[in-house]
């Protein structure tokens, strides 16, 4: 089963992915973003932060449809590496000597990183897939964001990688 | 349209086949978006660039046979310029978006929890900051228009066709330019 285990083309992941979105916005007629999903679980994390310090009991999660995908692509990712044997467990992002250097560059580069995509994201107004999903409608906005994203990315990416500050895996 | 638990069954469903796309494509591993940034992996380029020409193509022919409609959520000029070129840093640091984070998660890669407490700051931060935004950001520039539909695809004044031919036309360049394929 080469199709389980294997990595796809290019040209399978692309089809695929835009069919997704297509499906998505069929099956859903809502815009395909999961923002609203990501929204749901911080004001659900910081309730369970709450309920935590008082002492109450804490509820399940919401579940709903944004909500629901996320769960899906945490199975779906999941069942796809143990395939492929690529599931790996990993507490850090780079492979160089030093725990201290290691720790830090992952603490740092993830939240930080973190910080930054979704903070630009909650600005333009929907998350990655549903800008792409608006740039493949030609939302103007959407366009105007992922090309500002990428050239950014680009630039900031290739002016750390000269100074040795950033690494692959 | 789905209402109700079949909603949700299907947006698990297609939540599962969105998981096992992003490992499969490799828009998974950090390593991989890191090389793409760095102009070294031609491999997502070509993933993204195919995605954007056919999909292009398919929701204008889904749109026109009125089998789906736009949703788009509506964009301001300024606002999608700097929150671009914010998530643009964010990117080049972590090389990870929300979907992404949870598919590392479930490849075992833990460190891409970092990533995913940064986003959920993100969040309750901007909902701190928002009163101030909807009177700045939001203010700088009138909402953007709905997109132009063509009633032709072949139409030269389409703008579908124009984002078609260039993505296509870039994925066949890149394939010459790009041959080196990184693992994770």
């Amino acid at each position: 089963m080469r199709i389980l285990t294997g990595k796809w083309s290019f040209y399978i992941n692309g089809a695929f992915l835009s069919g997704m979105i297509a499906l998505c916005l069929y099956l859903f007629q809502d815009t395909v973003g999961m923002n609203d999903g990501m929204i749901m679980i911080s004001e659900y994390a910081g309730k369970t932060v709450e309920q935590t310090a008082e002492h109450k009991e804490i509820k399940l999660p919401p579940l709903d449809w944004q909500t629901g995908f996320l769960g899906g692509i945490f199975i779906g990712a999941l069942a796809a590496s143990l395939m492929s044997g690529n599931w790996k467990i990993r507490f850090f992002q780079e492979k160089e000597s030093g725990i201290v250097s290691r720790s830090l560059k992952t603490v740092l580069f993830g939240f930080a990183g973190g910080f930054l995509v979704m903070l630009g994201l909650q600005l333009a107004g929907d998350s990655f897939l549903g800008q792409w999903s608006g740039a493949l409608q030609l939302s103007g906005g959407s366009w105007i964001f992922l090309v500002s994203s990428f050239a950014v990315a680009c630039g900031v990416a290739i002016l750390l990688e000269q100074r040795n500050a950033s690494g692959g895996e | 349209m789905l209402e109700g638990n079949y909603r949700l069954a299907a947006a698990i469903f297609l939540g599962i086949f969105c998981g096992f796309l992003l490992v499969k494509s490799d828009l998974a591993w950090r390593k991989t978006c890191l090389n793409m940034f760095l102009l070294k992996d031609g491999r997502l380029i070509k993933t993204l660039l195919f995605s954007l020409g056919s999909g292009v193509a398919l929701i204008y022919y889904l749109q026109y046979a009125e089998v789906i409609t736009p949703h788009v959520r509506p964009g301001f000029f300024w606002a999608s310029l700097i929150g671009g070129i914010i998530s643009g840093v964010g990117l080049a640091l972590c090389c990870r978006v929300p979907i992404t984070v949870i598919a590392a998660l479930g490849a075992g890669r833990l460190y891409a929890l970092w990533t995913l407490a940064g986003m959920l700051l993100a969040v309750s931060f901007v909902d701190l900051i928002s009163g101030p935004l909807s009177s700045s950001i939001y203010k700088w520039s009138t909402p953007l228009e709905a997109p132009q539909k063509a009633d032709y695809f072949l139409d030269p004044g389409n703008p579908a066709l124009w984002v078609v031919g260039v993505s296509f036309i870039s994925l066949l360049f890149i394939q010459f330019v790009f041959r080196g394929e990184s693992e994770e």
